[in-house]
């Protein structure tokens, strides 16, 4: 298969298992209801649905928009049925490209992003099954005071450690927006962490921005 | 109706909820399983290395491990409110706790494990589903169209060799709001009260928040980025290549086991 046809074929698998995994997501409360034979409370559904959707149906459309050409085609349909974008798969990708150098747009990085979302879905409904199994036996250790902060702050040591290479290896890009998000953190706090979806869509577009001009002015030696 | 019950505490952690999630589950292996397969079959036609199929792999399996906990964290948080099961199969697919904590509280705002009913149980699970559905629907129907009319035409052409710098200038973005996430909790940080798997909240309904300002998260950020830089000493010197796959992974549990010693420390 060459690279046009693969890339048509995932569009095609991709949209038939984005259509199932929608349907299976949908089919569970309907099944609880007609198990359990009592239905939801339209007014309040209707209203819930309403007022999350406000936000959640841009900030879906602006993360397909964002986060796609990180994914690749086969990742993007997985990854938006099996969720976990931003602290999970986009991160996960972006480090298997790194250790597999590969360069995002190629054949080779389109394989590596669809084996990443893949092992990392797989390695997520394990952990979450395994752990119910033995849910007794684990939820202790995992309560424990002293391991709160441990998983409280999982997103910090994520991003700090990706951090690293992306840092070290564009100096030059790093600097802008590294002082934009400091500055706005120190301005707007609450803005910052309440809203970072928004925050991380700033930031790009400031660092692409910035990137941009560098990249015209020619401060960014050729790669 | 299937049931003799609508008693709720036998609902939320019934047999046959469970048998949805298992379900539920297959369903996202199977799929997974089913692109892995389609994609190595394409690795094998272009020629690439089985080192970066196995590297792709294993680092993947690495990374995953720590957020998965995590994840996993967050079912025990909603089970109290809403049993295992539901919990169990809404973080096995798209969505994430922050998202389905605020679900509960906008369907059934108030609402606590012993005044929950069945019908608020429905009603949560519809929410939580349908809210949350847009980025797959959006996919669904654009993502071919977005890819072949834009995207291809952001990363060819007169733009030439910005196009590699594009994405790498995209995600050193996504570090940097995370930095900046990290950093604004210094200066400010409500949390909001969980109660029985629910945020809580007041007699106006609003969240009840408490101020919870910290400098945690900024030293843990630091600390995994020292860690990596560690361990790619470790990797440059003594040519330990196989560490690669794992030096993410290593570097985050540094970072979290820094932040079980300062909470050790009195200092959350």
């Amino acid at each position: 298969m060459n690279n046009t046809s693969y890339n048509n074929h995932m569009h095609r698998v991709g949209r038939v298992f984005m259509a199932m995994g929608l349907s299976v997501m949908l089919i569970v409360p309907v099944l609880i209801w007609v198990i359990s034979g009592v239905g939801p409370d339209w007014n309040k559904m209707i209203i819930a649905i309403l007022s999350m959707s406000i936000l959640y149906l841009p900030s879906g459309i602006i993360e397909v928009v964002t986060y796609s050409p990180f994914l690749g085609t086969g990742a993007t349909y997985l990854a938006f049925v099996t969720g976990n974008l931003v602290n999970l798969k986009i991160p996960c990708v972006m480090n298997a490209r790194e250790i597999a150098k590969t360069e995002i747009g190629t054949p080779e990085n389109e394989v590596v992003a669809t084996l990443s979302v893949a092992f990392s879905t797989i390695t997520t409904v394990i952990i979450l099954s395994v752990g119910i199994l033995f849910l007794q036996l684990i939820r202790p250790f995992l309560e424990a005071e002293v391991m709160q902060p441990a998983f409280n702050w999982v997103v910090s040591a994520l991003f700090g450690a990706l951090g690293y290479k992306y840092f070290l290896r564009n100096p030059k890009l790093v600097i802008v927006p590294i002082v934009f998000s400091l500055v706005l953190a120190a301005i707007a706090p609450k803005f910052v962490y309440s809203n970072i979806a928004i925050v991380i869509v700033i930031t790009a577009i400031v660092s692409v921005v910035a990137a941009k001009i560098m990249y015209d002015k020619k401060w960014l030696s050729e790669k | 109706m299937f049931l003799q019950t609508t008693d709720i505490n036998l609902i939320k952690n019934a047999w046959w909820m469970y048998l949805i999630g298992a379900a539920v589950t297959i369903f996202i292996i199977g799929g997974a399983l089913f692109f892995a397969f389609t994609a190595l079959r394409q690795a094998k036609k272009i020629g690439m290395r089985r080192e970066q199929i196995r590297q792709s792999v294993i680092s993947s399996i690495s990374f995953s491990i720590l957020p998965s906990i995590g994840i996993f964290i967050g079912v025990i948080t909603m089970a109290g409110l809403l049993g295992i099961p539901l919990p169990w199969i809404r973080l096995s697919v798209i969505g994430a706790l922050h998202y389905e904590l605020m679900a509960v509280s906008v369907a059934s705002g108030g609402i606590t494990a012993a005044t929950l009913t069945t019908q608020h149980f429905v009603t949560i699970a519809f929410a939580m589903t349908i809210s949350i559905i847009w980025g797959g629907v959006f996919a669904l129907f654009f993502f071919k169209k977005y890819q072949t009319k834009v995207l291809s035409k952001a990363t060819s052409g007169e733009k030439g060799g910005f196009g590699k710098l594009l994405f790498d200038a995209v995600f050193i973005g996504m570090i940097s709001a995370y930095l900046g996430d990290a950093f604004a909790k210094i200066f400010r940080y409500d949390v909001r009260v969980v109660e029985d798997g629910a945020y809580l909240l007041d007699d106006f309904g609003d969240y009840v928040v408490v101020d919870s300002r910290t400098f945690v998260p900024i030293i843990v950020f630091l600390s995994s980025m020292l860690a990596m830089f560690v361990f790619d000493l470790i990797i440059k010197k003594w040519h330990q290549k196989w560490l690669e796959n794992f030096q993410l992974a290593l570097s985050m549990i540094f970072g979290m086991t820094v932040a079980v010693l300062l909470g050790i420390g009195g200092i959350f």
